[in-house]
């Protein structure tokens, strides 16, 4: 029995200098923007708490920070497609599913949040949509006032 | 350094499991039954036999018909440890299969009822005197270890949070061979250690009714001892010494 225990410490201490193939860990893509003062490993462990608080605030106080909001997230954390566009949470290439797919995590902040950077105002959850209708209100109230 | 000596540990503890498993399998499917003693009312055909076993293995069928309560929590642990086996699938497979992802949230839920089970069953031990008097170390070991375990299982998915993309992808290197490395978290460690020790000393302990069930003679005899002689093959050979 002993012999045997050595023998498999020789033998995994040989093999544990080989280094992780790349296919075990997820390819997390780069994000623009300044480094999360927090550091990396911190966010991955406790974003999803940061969300939930975030959305406590923000609905029950009314408190929008907008330096801690998804939006903000999703604006930094942008991944392109050939196209230069950015992917939209239907692709696996996006920033949030390449971990999530991985861990088998659901996500659904998007079933009402843009997956996508955009002006402030659509990014909200109330207007999911393009503000074509809110410019259009706005050059005629310009048009109004003239 | 603790990379390597959890991976040490799971190599040794997959080993023990599977080698003693299968050692104990051996070991039951030759020790003789040499008496016809299925309890009654059984089953008059193979078939009924399967079907017996099938609902005592389901159901617990013949803990049902004895107790009441340790039925109820009982089933219900190992109900929801299987359910929280299937939900951690997904550390063990680069593409989660779609049906492991679908019942991640229900396996959180099952984690929840197998540590109120258990604490049931450990409150059992503790509160009632006859039993009390009767359970041994074992018994306790056995209920505070899957304790340990829910509990630290839960404490990262509701308290504090481990890096689980590390540690998938830690045991997927294990899988293959390579050591990574995995997060020192505390309640992690104490998780992985508990799991270990579990499955070290499974195939030496009171969890072996896992696999002991299938060759209870109570159990899996066919009541047909009118029409069809039993005699345990080392009788037989006896018998036929003694005809020549």
């Amino acid at each position: 029995m002993k012999r045997l225990l050595v023998l498999l410490m020789v033998a995994f201490t040989l093999v544990s200098t080989s280094t992780l193939a790349g296919d075990l860990y997820p390819d997390i893509p780069k994000a623009t923007g300044k480094p999360h003062p927090e550091g990396n490993e911190y966010m991955r462990i406790n974003h999803m708490d940061m969300l939930k608080h975030d959305r406590d605030t923000v609905v029950r106080q009314g408190v929008r920070d907008e330096d801690n909001s998804l939006a903000q997230c999703i604006s930094c954390h942008v991944v392109k497609d050939e196209d230069n566009k950015p992917v939209t949470i239907k692709s696996e290439e996006h920033f949030c599913r390449v971990c999530h797919d991985f861990a088998a995590v659901k996500l659904d902040c998007f079933s009402c949040h843009n997956s996508v950077p955009t002006t402030p105002l659509q990014s909200s959850a109330l207007y999911p949509h393009s503000n074509t209708e809110l410019d259009g209100l706005l050059a005629y109230l310009e048009g109004v006032a003239k | 350094m603790i990379s390597v000596i959890y991976a040490l540990l799971f190599y040794i503890a997959t080993l023990l499991l599977v080698v003693g498993l299968a050692v104990k399998i051996y070991q039951y499917a030759k020790t003789p039954a040499p008496l016809k003693i299925p309890t009654m009312p059984a089953p008059l055909t193979k078939t009924g036999v399967g079907f017996r076993l099938f609902r005592e293995v389901a159901f617990f069928e013949s803990l049902f018909k004895s107790n009441k309560w340790i039925w109820l929590f009982g089933y219900i642990f190992h109900l929801a440890l299987l359910l929280v086996l299937l939900r951690h699938i997904r550390y063990f497979q680069s593409d989660v299969w779609w049906w492991v992802a679908l019942i991640q949230p229900i396996g959180i839920y099952a984690g929840f009822a197998m540590f109120l089970a258990l604490s049931a069953l450990l409150l059992r031990r503790i509160i009632i005197a006859r039993i009390r008097y009767i359970s041994s170390p074992s018994d306790y070991l056995m209920l505070l270890l899957l304790l340990g375990i829910a509990a630290s299982g839960l404490a990262m998915k509701f308290v504090s949070h481990t890096d689980i993309i590390a540690v998938k992808s830690y045991m997927l290197g294990l899988l293959s061979f390579q050591i990574g490395d995995l997060p020192t978290h505390p309640a992690l460690l104490i998780h992985l250690g508990a799991v270990a020790l579990l499955m070290i000393i499974f195939p030496i302990s009171k969890l072996l009714h896992g696999v002991g069930i299938f060759f209870s003679p109570t159990r899996n005899q066919v009541d047909n001892s009118r029409e069809k002689r039993h005699i345990a093959p080392w009788a037989k050979k006896l018998e036929e010494g003694e005809d020549r």
